[in-house]
This record gives structure tokens, C-alpha cells and sequence, in this order.
């Protein structure tokens, strides 16, 4: 394992499972529907938006507006690659690849990895795209330029190749469906659960909090451990949006989350990996 | 070339191979026999490491069939062979060839040579959609024979051929034996292996109930069904 010439097996399945992809009908639509959505909310930038009778500074609405469309892009395309990695063995095990394939003096790692790379490889193009279209509508059309858009849009790969392994490793468990939606579960959860600890860092949520009757709150709770172990989806995409505008914060506790995604990636791939050498060819 | 010791497969509790062991010599034409379900697929999906014995190895070439090392030189056509029907015939052997380490060119060559050799030039380049059952096999034996293996292994490779295409399958094995490749052969038709076959199996139920030269397994006035049936049934 890890020879040169391990390599060119797992390129050309990787090259295969790309190719596959882009020619389903489905995915051309997905791409279809996302870039026009993505080009279509350009009006948005241009509007005059008031907040207390103030008129807003324009850079600040396409730096904000283009912040957001970061996160629904990073969000949307999750769900696509989850989608597209659901059935991406059921699929090669029906059209008969994978025994052609595995027949092939080639190891189940490298089919594995192969098909791992070319999915990441696709939604991570798939995303960038999406990405490029609103940098260039705000580079070109607005004359805001934000140098860290694509930095950031590369640095959320990280959610895409967790997605792809989880949705491999669950899709062999169980249906193909059933997998998709705890992986969705697993992302809104934690989503959710991101979304509610920033509101209670908000000013109000601890006046509130140190308000009297409202209890001793407990030191660390069993919740909060599983918390801060849960894939940190969200956490990577805030990471990422703060290199969108330079934003100086970056030490070791900001790099957590990309760890922890990380560190569930080579988990997840470890059991794929071991779960896979033990299935049956059909 | 082909080693099975002790070979067991149970799929809770059901028993599909039972203490199996025989080998196939280098340059053996062997047929593996059997009624359904009496454990033949199995045995070649162990070959292959598609699923791993209860007990027992298996060998190819003298290497375990747990590596993919061992599958070096072996061309395999499966039961009911599929093909990704977005692919045409030509796309499907270019890229057998390619995963077998060849670059453009060598593959393109190679894949020529293999579409005269299986009878479907002019037909390559349409989808798989739209062959029959029987171009699909010819594909599937056409990829089994990829980069010119040492050893064949074929499942029921005549399985959707009409009476001319088992013909011209059985005039392209002869020939492939007559050129000293080993060929493993899972078939139900009985003719063909008596034509083509040295050697052969008969399994029920899993256990193996012979294994002997066809001429050793067929007396005199006998055929090779006649055989079959009596072992089966009796």
C-alpha cells in the first residue's frame, strides 16, 4: 500500500467516477438550477438597503450579502454531494464496475479511494464554481474585491470530503436513503446546535442568563461535551468566512473545528476502509 | 495454478460450500459443475476474493487469493454480466484495459484486436443500452480477456448466446486453450464442456462429489449428462 504504483489505479477510478457523475442527467440539472440561482440573486447586492433610517454603505451589503451566499452555497452543495455519494456503490455493484474493477489486479482501498477522491473532487468543483460566480459578480459588476472568497471556498472542501466518507460508510450499512438522512441529521444537528450556542454568546442571551431566578448554570455538562465533539460543519464554514475578509482571529481554538472535521474524516475513512474489505461482491 | 484446501462457506445456516479442495494445473481446461445453487458461483467469487471463505484458502498462482496481486494475469466474465449502459462496447474495454495499467495507445490496440476476436466490429461504438444479452456477454468476454491472461475464469459465459454464439464462444475457447491459457469454466451445458474441457467438477449442495478428467468421469456409452445426473441424484 501507498507504492507509486498503487497510484494510477486509483486516479483512473477516480478519473471514471468523475466522468460517470457529470454525464448523469441529474447532476447536469442540480449544476444547472444552483448556477442560476447563484447568478440570479446578483440583483440583491444593488439595492438600497436602509437599517434606521440609514442608508447603507454598498460595500459593506455585497461583503455582507456575499458572506451569506457563502454559507448557503457551502450548505446546498453539502447536501449535493450527499446526494450524489448515496448511491454511488449500489449504482457501480448494479451496472456491474465494481466485480469488473475488483476482478482487476487492484486492492478494495484503492476502489475505495478512488471513489472518495473523484466524489470530493466533483462536489469540491461543483462548490468552487458556484463560489467563483458570486466573487466574479462582485469583483466585476460591484468592484468589491474579497481575494480570501476562494481561499475560504477551498478551505470548506473539508465539510464536502466528510460528507462523501460518512455517506459511503452509512450507505454500506444501510439503504442508500437512510444514509443521506442521518447524514443530513448529522449536519443540521449540529448546524442547529452551532447556530444556538453563537445566539447565547449574543449580549441579550447573557443579560438574560445572569438575570435572578434563572439558576446556577452547571460547569460542564454532559451536553456540552457532545457538543464540542460533534462534527463541526458549521464551525469550518465561520472558520472559512473570516479569511473571506481577513478577519484577525485566527489561533489555535479557531483551527478547532477544522480539526474536528478532520479528525472525523480519517475515522470515518478508517472504518469504510475496514468495513468495505469484508463486503461481499455481489 | 488454481489451489482450494479445505474450503468452507457458510452464510449462517446455510452451508453453500462444504470442505471443498481440488486444483487446476497450468494450461488445464477445467469445468466446475453443479446444479443451481450447488455452490459454483460461490466458489469463483471466493477465487476472486468477491466474498472470503468461513474456513479453508484458496490460491492463484501460488499467491492468496486475498491479494489483489494474484489476480496479475486473470480475466473473469461473470453470470449475467452487466456493462454501465451510458458506455458504448469500445468505452467499457478501453477502460478494462486501462485499469490493467495500459496507456492510451497500447489499450486502444488491444481493445481492436479484442472486438475482432469476439465478432463485434461495427457495433462498438453504440451504447450498451442498445445490445442484446448475447453482445453483452461477447463485451464481457472480451474484458475477461484484457491484457491477455494467464487464466480465465468464466461463469456461465454462454448464459443469453444464441446456438451460433455458443458455437463461435466454444471455437474461441478451443482456440485460447490450443494457445496453453488456463481456463476455469462454470457452465450448465454439459455438450460444450464434454467438446472443450480436460478436467471437471461436479459439486451438489456444496460438497464436491468428483473431480477427475472428463475422460476418467465418462465410461463407455455414457455422456457426460448421463454422469451428471446419476452423481446428482443419486
Amino acid at each position: 500500500m501507498g507504492t507509486s504504483k498503487s497510484l494510477p489505479p486509483i486516479t483512473r477510478i477516480t478519473k471514471y467516477t468523475l466522468i460517470d457523475e457529470v454525464q448523469q442527467r441529474s447532476f447536469v440539472v442540480m449544476f444547472v438550477f444552483c448556477a442560476l440561482c447563484v447568478f440570479l440573486v446578483r440583483g440583491c447586492y444593488q439595492g438600497n438597503y436602509m437599517v434606521n433610517g440609514q442608508i447603507l454603505d454598498a460595500g459593506t451589503i455585497v461583503r455582507t450579502l456575499s458572506k451569506a451566499t457563502f454559507h448557503v452555497i457551502g450548505a446546498g452543495v453539502m447536501v449535493i454531494a450527499a446526494l450524489l455519494s448515496m448511491r454511488i456503490f449500489r449504482r457501480d455493484r448494479n451496472e456491474g464496475m465494481q466485480s469488473c474493477i475488483l476482478s482487476k489486479p487492484i486492492a478494495r482501498w484503492q476502489y475505495v479511494m478512488g471513489k472518495i477522491l473523484g466524489l470530493w473532487a466533483l462536489s469540491t468543483l461543483f462548490m468552487f464554481i458556484l463560489h467563483s460566480i458570486v466573487f466574479l459578480i462582485t469583483s466585476i459588476n460591484l468592484k468589491v474585491f474579497m481575494p480570501g472568497y476562494l481561499v475560504a471556498s477551498m478551505l470548506c472542501s473539508i465539510n464536502l470530503l466528510f460528507v462523501v466518507i460518512a455517506v459511503l460508510l452509512l450507505s454500506v450499512l444501510m439503504s442508500d436513503i437512510v444514509a443521506f438522512l442521518c447524514v443530513l441529521g448529522v449536519g443540521s444537528v449540529g448546524f442547529v446546535a452551532d447556530g444556538i450556542a453563537a445566539a447565547s454568546h449574543s449580549q441579550i442571551a447573557q443579560v438574560m442568563m445572569q438575570q435572578p431566578g434563572t439558576g446556577p448554570q452547571s460547569d460542564i455538562t454532559w451536553w456540552k461535551v457532545v457538543y464540542v465533539l460533534w462534527p463541526k460543519l458549521l464551525g469550518v464554514q465561520q472558520l472559512a468566512s473570516s479569511l473571506i475578509e481577513s478577519e484577525s482571529n485566527h489561533g489555535i481554538g479557531s483551527l478547532y473545528p477544522f480539526i474536528n472535521v478532520l479528525v472525523y474524516c480519517l475515522i470515518l475513512g478508517a472504518l469504510l476502509f475496514k468495513r468495505f474489505r469484508d463486503e461481499d461482491i455481489v | 495454478m488454481i489451489e482450494l484446501k479445505n474450503v468452507t462457506k457458510r452464510y449462517e445456516s446455510l452451508t453453500a460450500v462444504d470442505d471443498v479442495s481440488f486444483s487446476v494445473k497450468t494450461g488445464e481446461c477445467f469445468a466446475l459443475l453443479g446444479p443451481n445453487g450447488a455452490g459454483k458461483t460461490t466458489i469463483v467469487k471466493m477465487l476472486l476474493d468477491f466474498t472470503r471463505p468461513t474456513s479453508g484458502s484458496l490460491s492463484l498462482n501460488g499467491i492468496p487469493s486475498t491479494l489483489a496481486e494474484c489476480r496479475q494475469s486473470v480475466g473473469y466474465l461473470a453470470e449475467n454480466n452487466h456493462i454501465q449502459p451510458s458506455l458504448s462496447g469500445w468505452q467499457y474495454l478501453l477502460r478494462c484495459a486501462e485499469l490493467l495499467d495500459m496507456n492510451r495507445s497500447e489499450a486502444a490496440d488491444h481493445c481492436r484486436r479484442i472486438v475482432e476476436l469476439i465478432g463485434m466490429q461495427g457495433r462498438e461504438n453504440t451504447k450498451v443500452s442498445t445490445y442484446s444479452k448475447g453482445m453483452v456477454q461477447r463485451f464481457g468476454l472480451g474484458a475477461a480477456l484484457m491484457g491477455n491472461p494467464k487464466l480465465l475464469i468464466l461463469d456461465e459465459p454462454t448464459s443469453g448466446l444464441d446456438p451460433i454464439g455458443i458455437r463461435e464462444i466454444r471455437l474461441l475457447l478451443e482456440s485460447l486453450k490450443g494457445q496453453g491459457m488456463t481456463i476455469f469454466l462454470n457452465s450448465h451445458l454439459l455438450s460444450e464442456v464434454e467438446k472443450i474441457c480436460d478436467t471437471a467438477a461436479i459439486i451438489n449442495r456444496g460438497k464436491l462429489l468428483v473431480k477427475d478428467t472428463i475422460s476418467s468421469i465418462v465410461k463407455d456409452g455414457e455422456t457426460l449428462e448421463d454422469v451428471f445426473v446419476r452423481l446428482v441424484k443419486g
